[in-house]
């Protein structure tokens, strides 16, 4: 059963908007609906509820007084040794305890890095920034933009590498620039089935892309067929999700991310999982999810690290970790959520900032982009 | 009818075969395979190196050809209808030579070609100044020194080079700074090179200048050591080196071999261990030149045949106990040097110059004690007064348009207009000739840095100006 | 009665001969006058119609087939060089007892180099022109595999445990890696542009990857050029170094012990207003050496003297005892013999500061070049044998391998390859093309600013009037046969005068061709520089779908709005097919400032690709700057009304474009295409 309310009528359905735009939650109902899913997807060996959640701590924090150029920190990026992080005044780069600043003075094409994304086959790094896409190799820049190249938008959002294509999510739409033959392709409104040509956020499985397309859901792009396919919120663009479960939470989506097997969607309305067969939805108010605004998201293995403007959340789907902050204090909580168990642990100090716009997780250690700074934390045993 | 026709033919044809077989056997009474030399009896001492007299031009000499294979033979005399004769030069298909002569003692030297074949001469040159040194030019041309007022003031003379045509038309002046030249000689590259010895403000040591035949693109192509002196003609050997006699400090004269390739640095004695004097050489076979050298300076200089390699001497091929031999060259086809194009258009009154940087040696040194000297403009000298005066660019560069054929020199200053370094040496330019130069460098063999040069932005400084022209006030071009 | 007759008849056929004669003549007068733009040219009907013809019949007797040696491998023992026969596409195996050709081994299209494994029982051969690699089984002889590769694959290198086979792909610029267990590209590194050379370290931690093209930026920028270094263990590249002023890094090699690496290389100088080759204001050759260990300095030295050039330094190889370094001159038709160790003390005194200089200073050479050894006609690739004591020389177009001992320098009997001994007139002119000896000081080829006869990329400011001035864009001289006039400005009517004397007063500043190399140099360039296939935009002369959609709009009457376009602003007004030139000059409003107000000659979009920058000065570093920054006033084309995806199918096509056999060959097939 995926429709869990009898058919409302239109009354009913004004004051549910309502209802919800005043941030009013029914837990009971919701609840019952994760437990009911989490059965259905995860390893398939066992159950994701199974697997401990990583509990990250020890948390230290980097801004514009320690390391960073500036206190906004976009995106980050654990490349190996060293971490890449992406702020309104260019890229940061820790390595061997040091920081290091690579600005448009070094070759970049824009100072305000949104997206970072590392080949893992040559290892060059691609910037999406504000004005174009750069392709970081060895300490140099070579710079892709609307006016020089094929490339849909300079306003990039999100990259993504994939063999030997290179995917982006701009302000003109989605592009892939095939490394091997030097040409771009561009989705947007004309020819995929996207509402309009902002892209937000673009990721790939094995055998596909998925594009988070503004008010478009996500678009999914066979790369065999070169095919595409849509999916949006069954109920529109109600800021609501009147029919739980039924599909993307909302069409205005703002990441995504694919691992082992499962599609995370980010929006401002709320995370959608998709594992190929069903949707779920989760919300502030039914969830551990720290916050419905989601900026980013980042899936890695089994677990999802959703950066929300309320702090960082993760989940396997059915347990939540939320790191939030006190931000005049820098003290803060990690909120456990074990189905019904809530447990909140004091963290000193803890992230930057709740504003969290990206995430990367690379062994025992995370990295958080925040509107005040980037923080570091450490896999706690 | 018929037959007689053919009778007729027959006659017609074998006078045609007789006159061919005598024209033919009269080709052979060419020079070919001999050696013509020039001589002179008595003194050749004390030679004047500013004008040349019995020097360049030796009264009362003459040219004669030698029978290699019979040295024994009696010379034969090429020149007897002439007072004095010598500078004997060949050319390229051996059939004809250019020589200097004076038909009467007092006459003005002029320029003669005389036919080997047949040994008739012509004059070709007609000056009211001695005409001297001739070297074939591809083309049916020839390059010489003609004498001239070289200083106005002091109606000083010296040497200026001409080109001109083999029948005398078409002359052309190349060089135009207040130099002497003497003993061109054209490179296999097609360019002259000639020993050239400024004249003003002061008399400076003679050096080995190279041009193209039009007078463009003049640079130095070798300078002795203090206290030498280049005795006389270069000629360029097989393996791109060239030879010729020079004098040392005292006043030994030797065969010196320098590197075409690399003139400025690999000079090498070939005779130091040769006591004696050489007075002049050309190449004669696989290295081997032909030499008129004497032992000691009581005697007569004789023709030896002297080995590049081995750097021996041989036995005398000819000795004369009244006559010198002086210079000695071989009656041989040879390669016909290189027609080089010319950019000169008389039509234009100007011509180009860029300097990249004129503080390029202080960017060599890497001192920073001379970075104080630091250079910011630059003077342009005229023979009589600053031409003008003008700020470099910020990289150091100029661009200029100066005067066609107006020698000028150029001094660097700094920003309280003292002088950095110059005045450098004179320089001209030929009409529509663009030119360029690295900077105020002492290494000669610097290329340029690939960089565009700011002042090729603007349009260039107009030299001479009437006043000083601050370049960085003019209009932008781009 | 008859005899009258006769004598009528022969006198109105004399008197016929006559009336045609002289005004024949004058009229051949004229018409040669015309297309030589001199007087004297000798009225040789020959020099049009024969040597450049394209009738099959007359070609096939006018040409050879050469086998144009290109590079070579020597076998462990010595025994055997494989050599790579470019122009027949084969590996020819020659036995080096009897110096006879053993084997003819048919590989792919226009083979570039070759490698064995370290059993010598396989050799790799990269086919330049068909995009892969074949495999040489040398106990049989035969090709038994084809490996896929990037684009234009040419230098190669074996990993040190024989793992990979590393392909230089020098129209893709970039690095393929072959898993040699499965025969399947692993991954691509990008490199410099059109790199050819490459060298793994004896150690096999570090893999160079010289390139030929410089960067592209804006005029009067330095110059720099991508030297690409690799760990040989990640096989990710972990530097590229910036080779300031030179290009053209055809190759490279490592010392024995490691110490150094060394490469070829050309300091041009573009930037400078060409007003004289004296002095190297023109070019300069030399090489590059790669300090390794802690100190990394690279330094570059000229091969050059101030009075002798040695142009277009191809192959570098190192002897094994690491004393000496051979590198041939494919311009000077000489081989560079150089002293390491000289090269050694010069790194080990001359401080970084001083690098600079010394990489203009045409004296340092004579510090460490031991000899020029003369060879035969454009030397290319070098081989030692593995004890050192011979240097086998590719000598491409005199179509013999050279032999040099390197005992005392001295040329032995070359190895005759069996090719034709007939010199025929193209492959005279190809001679020309490739020699310096037709300029002053024999500074440059016609190929050093036209490698593989097409263009290096670079904007020079040949300064015909005012310096700095009417820079222009080297342009390809792949078959502009058809496509006269030529120059820029479309002032030259045909090669003839192109070549001719204004060429050798302004440009070679030497005496000019005679008229016989002129023929000759003509006929080579109008019929003998063919386009490379484009495999990397149109392989199976099958328009893609967004091609076929460029197609349209390249044939477009009509804007987006549905209004007329005016004639004179559609693609294929200017660009019609099948040379994508009308041959008419034309003004697209890019005229700069610096420029004198001239008309330019609409240039032929063959392989269009292939020739970055664009625009006549360069100024569009790709194609879509032609439009998307110069070309905002519609006169280039009326282009502003499309969107950036229409834009990115018209120039998807536009790179699609080859040569007119290629517009031949995909015109039935893109005719049943669909859209």
């Amino acid at each position: 059963m995926k429709i869990h309310l009898k058919y409302p009528t239109l009354l009913v359905l004004f004051v549910m908007l309502v209802i919800s735009s005043w941030g009013f939650v029914q837990p009971k109902e919701r609840t019952e609906s994760i437990k009911d899913t989490s059965k259905t997807y995860g390893d398939k060996n066992r159950t994701a509820s199974e697997k401990p959640m990583p509990i990250y701590g020890n948390w230290i924090s980097y801004d514009s007084k320690n390391g960073l150029p500036g206190d906004k920190a976009y995106c980050v990026k654990i490349d190996g040794d060293r971490v890449l992080v992406g702020t309104h005044e260019g890229l940061a780069v820790l390595e061997n305890g040091n920081w290091k600043t690579y600005t448009t003075e070094d070759g970049l094409a824009h100072n305000g890095i949104l997206a970072i994304d590392v080949d893992p086959l040559t290892g060059d790094v691609w910037l999406g920034t504000m004005g174009g896409l750069s392709r970081w190799s060895t300490g140099k820049f070579e710079n892709y933009t609307q006016m020089n190249s094929g490339m849909p938008n300079d306003l990039i959002y999100a990259v993504t590498c994939d063999g030997k294509d290179v995917w982006v999510a701009t302000g003109g739409g989605a592009g892939c620039y095939n490394t091997y033959t030097r040409k771009w392709e561009i989705f947007t409104e004309e020819n995929a089935p996207m509402h309009e040509p902002w892209t937000y956020g673009v990721c790939a499985s094995n055998d596909k892309i998925y594009i988070a397309a503004w008010g478009g859901g996500i678009i999914e792009y066979t790369k065999k067929t070169k095919k595409f396919r849509d999916y949006v919120d069954p109920d529109g663009n109600m800021e609501i999700d009147l029919f739980p479960d039924d599909g993307v939470v909302h069409d205005i989506t703002t990441g995504a991310s694919w691992s082992n097997g499962i599609l995370w969607v980010a929006t401002y309305f709320g995370l959608s999982r998709y594992d190929g067969v069903h949707w779920k939805g989760y919300f502030d108010h039914d969830s551990g999810l720290a916050s419905n605004f989601i900026n980013y998201i980042k899936a890695k293995d089994d677990i999802a690290f959703i950066c929300t403007d309320q702090g960082l959340s993760t989940t396997d789907g059915e347990n939540w970790i939320t790191y939030t902050t006190n931000e005049n204090s820098k003290n803060g909580k990690t909120i456990l959520l074990n189905g019904a168990d809530k447990k909140e642990l004091a963290t000193s100090p803890s992230l930057a900032h709740n504003f969290t716009i990206g995430v990367d997780v690379e062994g025992d250690r995370i990295w958080v982009a925040t509107s005040k700074g980037v923080s570091r934390g450490q896999l706690m045993k | 009818m018929f037959k007689k026709s053919i009778y007729t033919s027959f006659i017609v044809l074998m006078t045609i075969f007789v006159l061919v077989v005598a024209v033919q056997s009269c080709k052979k009474k060419s020079l070919e395979g001999m050696i013509v030399m020039s001589q002179c009896k008595g003194d050749i001492e004390n030679p004047d190196y500013l004008s040349g007299s019995r020097w360049r031009n030796i009264p009362e000499s003459r040219i004669v050809a030698l029978h290699t294979d019979a040295p024994d033979q009696p010379l034969y005399k090429l020149t007897e209808g002439f007072y004095s004769a010598c500078a004997p030069k060949i050319s390229y298909d051996g059939n004809s030579m250019l020589f200097v002569a004076q038909q009467s003692e007092n006459d003005i030297w002029q320029i003669w070609e005389m036919d080997l074949t047949n040994r008739k001469t012509r004059q070709i040159t007609s000056s009211e100044g001695n005409c001297i040194d001739p070297d074939y030019l591809p083309g049916d041309r020839m390059v010489f020194s003609k004498q001239e007022i070289i200083n106005v003031a002091t109606k000083e003379k010296g040497y200026t080079l001409y080109t001109c045509n083999l029948d005398g038309s078409n002359l052309a002046r190349i060089t135009y700074d207040p130099s002497t030249y003497f003993a061109s000689t054209v490179l296999n590259d097609g360019r002259v090179v000639a020993i050239g010895r400024t004249l003003i403000p002061e008399v400076k040591d003679a050096m080995l200048m190279i041009m193209r035949p039009d007078g463009t693109k003049q640079q130095l192509f070798y300078q002795s050591e203090a206290n030498h002196h280049l005795q006389g003609r270069v000629w360029e050997m097989d393996e791109s080196s060239i030879v010729f006699v020079e004098g040392d400090a005292d006043n030994e004269k030797d065969i010196t071999s320098i590197s075409y390739n690399r003139p400025l640095h690999s000079k090498v004695n070939l005779t130091s261990q040769i006591k004696g004097d050489f007075y002049a050489i050309s190449p004669y076979q696989e290295n081997m030149v032909l030499a008129s050298y004497r032992s000691d300076k009581e005697g007569h200089f004789a023709l030896y045949g002297f080995n590049t390699q081995s750097h021996e001497l041989g036995t005398p091929i000819y000795k004369d106990g009244e006559y010198h031999v002086l210079e000695a060259v071989p009656v041989v086809k040879r390669d016909r040097p290189k027609k080089l194009p010319s950019e000169v258009d008389l039509n234009v009154k100007t011509a180009l110059l860029v300097c990249q940087d004129i503080n390029y040696s202080y960017m060599q040194t890497n001192d920073s004690t001379t970075a104080v000297n630091k250079a910011s403009r630059l003077e342009i000298l005229g023979m009589d007064e600053t031409m003008a005066t003008f700020k470099t660019e910020e990289d150091g560069s100029f661009y200029i348009k100066v005067q066609a054929d107006t020698p000028f020199r150029m001094q660097t200053l700094d920003g309280n207009d003292n002088v950095v370094k110059g005045p450098s040496s004179w320089l001209y330019l030929r009409p529509n000739e663009r030119r360029g130069c690295i900077g105020c460098h002492e290494n000669r063999e610097l290329v340029p840095q690939n960089a565009q040069p700011l002042a090729v932005r603007k349009d260039p400084i107009p030299v001479p100006s009437p006043k000083e022209i601050d370049s960085l006030k003019r209009d932008l071009k781009m | 009665m008859k005899n009258a007759k006769r004598k009528t008849l022969l006198w109105m056929l004399i008197l016929f001969g006559f009336i045609i004669y002289f005004p024949g003549r004058m009229l051949a007068r004229h018409h040669v006058n015309y297309k030589t733009a001199v007087t004297d040219h000798p009225l040789k009907c020959t020099s049009c119609h024969v040597y450049t013809s394209k009738n099959k019949f007359v070609t096939s007797l006018i040409n050879e087939d050469y086998y144009s040696p290109f590079n070579i491998a020597v076998s462990h023992d010595g025994s055997r060089l494989y050599v790579v026969a470019q122009d027949t596409d084969e590996l020819l195996i020659v036995d080096t007892e009897s110096n006879s050709v053993l084997h003819q081994i048919k590989v792919g299209v226009h083979p570039h180099s070759v490698i064995l494994n370290k059993a010598n029982t396989l050799a790799y051969v990269s086919n330049q022109w068909s995009d892969n690699i074949s495999v040489i089984d040398l106990a049989v002889s035969k090709v038994t595999d084809t490996i896929k590769t990037g684009n234009g694959p040419s230098g190669l290198t074996i990993s040190a445990d024989g793992s990979y086979l590393q392909v230089v792909n020098t129209y893709g610029s970039d690095l393929s890696v072959i898993d040699l267990s499965t025969k399947e590209e692993l991954k691509r590194l990008r490199t410099g542009s059109d790199p050819t050379g490459t060298a793994l370290s004896p150690d096999g931690e570090r893999l160079y990857v010289t390139s030929r093209r410089s960067k592209i930026v804006p005029y009067g920028e330095p110059l720099v050029s991508d030297l690409t270094e690799i760990n040989g263990t990640t096989l990710r590249v972990s530097e590229h170094h910036n080779i300031e002023e030179a290009y053209m890094m055809e190759n490279i090699a490592f010392t024995p012990s490691g110490d150094l690496a060394m490469m070829t290389l050309i300091r041009p100088k573009n930037l400078i207003p060409s007003v004289q080759v004296e002095g190297g204001w023109m070019m300069t050759h030399g090489i590059g050496v790669i300090e390794q260990g802690a100190n990394g300095r690279i330094i570059q030295l000229l091969t050059d003297e101030p009075n002798s050039y040695y142009s277009d330094p191809f192959d570098i190889v190192v002897s094994p005892d690491g004393k000496r370094a051979y590198v041939s001159n494919s311009g000077a038709d000489r081989v560079t013999v150089i002293s390491v160790d000289s090269i050694r003390a010069i790194l080990k005194e001359t401080p970084k500061e001083k690098l600079k200089n010394i990489a203009n200073n045409l004296g340092v050479s004579s510090r460490f070049v031991i000899k020029r050894v003369p060879t035969g006609a454009n030397p290319k690739g070098l081989a030692l044998s593995e004890d050192g004591k011979k240097l086998y020389i590719a000598e491409q177009l005199e179509d013999k391998i050279g032999v040099l001992d390197t005992e005392s320098l001295q040329m032995e009997a070359p190895i005759d390859l069996g090719g034709p001994s007939r010199i025929t007139v193209a492959r005279q002119g190809r001679r020309l093309f490739n020699n310096a000896g037709h300029t002053f000081q024999k500074q440059y080829a016609c190929y050093t600013c036209h490698p593989d006869h097409h263009e290096d990329g670079l904007v020079y400011n040949m300064a015909g009037k005012d310096m700095g001035r009417n820079v222009t864009n080297t342009q390809s001289l792949r078959e502009i046969g058809d496509t006269p006039p030529f120059k820029w400005n479309g002032k030259n009517q045909t090669i003839y005068k192109q070549d001719g004397m204004r060429f050798s007063t302004v440009l070679t500043r030497t005496e000019q061709f005679s008229y016989d190399d002129l023929d000759a140099i003509t006929a080579y360039i109008k019929r003998g520089i063919k386009y490379p296939p484009n495999l990397m935009y149109n392989p199976h002369g099958k328009l893609t779908e967004s091609q076929l959609r460029g197609k349209e709009i390249y044939n477009r009457t009509k804007d987006n709005f549905g209004n007329v376009i005016p004639e004179n602003n559609r693609c294929y007004t200017c660009h019609p097919a099948p040379l994508y030139s009308n041959l008419k000059a034309a003004d697209v409003s890019t005229l700069a400032v610096t420029d004198d107000s001239i008309l330019f000659d609409t240039p032929h979009l063959g392989n269009i690709y292939a020739s970055p920058p664009y625009l006549h000065d360069g100024r569009a570093a790709t194609l879509e700057e032609i439009w998307t920054v110069y070309g905002e006033d519609n006169k280039h084309g009326f282009v502003n009304d499309l969107t950036k995806m229409q834009l990115n199918d018209l120039i998807d096509y536009l790179k699609s474009l080859g040569g007119p056999e290629q517009e031949e060959n995909s015109t039935q097939i893109q005719e049943t295409a669909s859209f």
